[in-house]
């Protein structure tokens, strides 16, 4: 084909399919689109990353020699699973937007992988400083389903009593050697305990409408001896649920009495 | 449309303000890579001379199509070699290929300028060099073939490079010594062959 020939070709097939440069605008819309949606990805992904400091932060770590012989067993136990993968797909997401900007590919990916890391740490720290991871913790407690076994499984892991460890919220004022507890699912607990004798416990934090977590032993039903005892931080939210909070005020109101079970035979006192 | 003469001293960028402003200016960069882009694609791909213009005007129609998204940040050879590129890898899959070698043409300088980079001896006769050259090529993975072709054929330096296949540069010198150590094997082997 000479030259002209294929000009005429190449002329005809523009003229006949009516064809014309996209306006640039459609070019700069889908490169705007690209940073938006990577800078959407890294609000999330950071966002996560604040929850999962959070989580961290407050992991319980100072009770892990009562709950489990080894740090990694404890550490591994505790992991906030679901946070990680959520951030992780929004690292992944944002990673992959940046790698298809007009530019990224000039970069090697792990400089971009680490440059994405590093920025939703950063932003991530940035958040949790200024109080969001805890507020999103609160208010997924607060109203997320699945909470305890997906958002925040120190719910799950500190409420089973057998295994020696109680999670819930303090239902009565707090005596010399015992304190009531209402648990995540609305039972009431008799908390067993000298102050003066309890590992880890700030004594001005154990007060009435607080939630923590306890290592122990149940010793009869409903009574849980306190070796230790905690502030539950993250988590908190999950305590002001209407259910919880409704036992709660029930129990205070009767000072936990119509809601305990009665004492055993044996302890009962025969006239 | 602008004056034939003119066209000589307008540089690529030029061209396109001036192919977005009125449609047969866009001829002048046609013929400007025309025969540089048949030549690319020939040495790319084993389809036949009328396949290589169907694919030669399927670029220069996403060209035109997209002359509004080109920017001086890179350089217009480079943006019109990456569509090229990457119209041949979708073109190849829906042509039939021939079952012989590539059609690949080298210049004498190409050839020995590759002979000595790659630190092979050439031998007397260029003829054969070049055969030899077209062989080994042809039996090379196709991320070797290709980044062979660009540096030594398209005599393309590696930010142009980089440019075109979308890599970063330190990918690209790292895919161009081991294409090279690829070659020389593939060239010792065959050279009891021909």
């Amino acid at each position: 084909m000479d030259e002209k020939e294929f000009e005429q070709k190449l002329v005809d097939k523009i003229q006949a399919d009516n064809l014309s440069p996209k306006p640039r605008w459609h070019f700069l819309l889908k490169n705007y689109v690209i940073w938006v949606a990577g800078l959407l990805a890294l609000l999330t992904g950071a966002l996560a990353v604040s929850v999962i400091i959070y989580l961290l932060r407050y992991n319980g770590w100072e009770m892990q020699e009562g709950t489990h012989k080894s740090l990694i067993e404890f550490f591994l136990l505790t992991l906030p699973y679901f946070w990680i993968v959520f951030s992780g797909i929004f690292i992944f997401i944002l990673y992959y937007n940046l790698k298809h900007t007009k530019k990224g590919y000039r970069y090697p990916a792990y400089l971009i992988v680490l440059v994405v890391i590093l920025a939703s740490i950063i932003l991530g720290g940035a958040f949790y400083s200024l109080g969001i991871g805890q507020k999103i913790d609160n208010i997924l407690g607060e109203r997320a389903p699945f909470y305890g076994q997906v958002f925040n499984r120190q719910i799950t892991f500190w409420f089973n009593p057998d295994e020696g460890r109680l999670v819930g919220i303090i239902s009565s004022e707090v005596e010399a050697d015992n304190f009531d507890l209402v648990d995540p699912s609305g039972n009431v607990w008799k908390i067993l305990g000298r102050r003066d004798e309890l590992n880890h416990l700030p004594p001005d934090f154990l007060r009435l409408g607080e939630p923590v977590n306890i290592i122990g032993s149940v010793v009869a039903e409903s009574q849980f001896k306190a070796d230790v005892i905690r502030l539950l931080v993250p988590g908190r939210g999950f305590f002001s649920r209407p259910n919880i909070r409704e036992r709660h005020e029930k129990c205070l109101r009767s000072n936990c009495q119509l809601l305990l079970p009665p004492p055993p035979p044996a302890m009962m006192i025969i006239k | 449309m602008i004056d034939i003469a003119d066209n000589q001293n307008l540089s690529d960028g030029e061209l396109v303000s001036l192919s977005l402003e009125n449609q047969h200016n866009f001829l002048y960069l046609v013929n400007r890579y025309r025969f540089k882009l048949l030549s690319y694609i020939k040495r790319l791909t084993n389809v036949s001379d009328d396949d290589a213009e169907d694919i030669l005007q399927e670029v220069f129609i996403k060209v035109y199509l997209n002359l509004n998204d080109f920017n001086s940040d890179l350089k217009f050879s480079s943006w019109i070699y990456r569509i090229t590129h990457n119209q041949v890898i979708s073109s190849h899959r829906k042509l039939k290929a021939r079952p012989e070698g590539h059609a690949i043409d080298i210049e004498d300088k190409s050839a020995l300028n590759l002979a000595a980079d790659i630190d092979i001896v050439a031998g007397t006769d260029l003829n054969i060099l070049k055969q030899k050259i077209i062989k080994v090529l042809d039996g090379l993975e196709r991320k070797y073939r290709d980044i062979l072709i660009l540096r030594f054929l398209e005599e393309k330096n590696y930010q142009e490079i980089s440019d075109i296949i979308r890599k970063p540069q330190g990918t690209v010198a790292s895919t161009i010594n081991k294409a090279k150590q690829e070659f020389k094997k593939e060239f010792e082997t065959q050279k009891i062959i021909l």
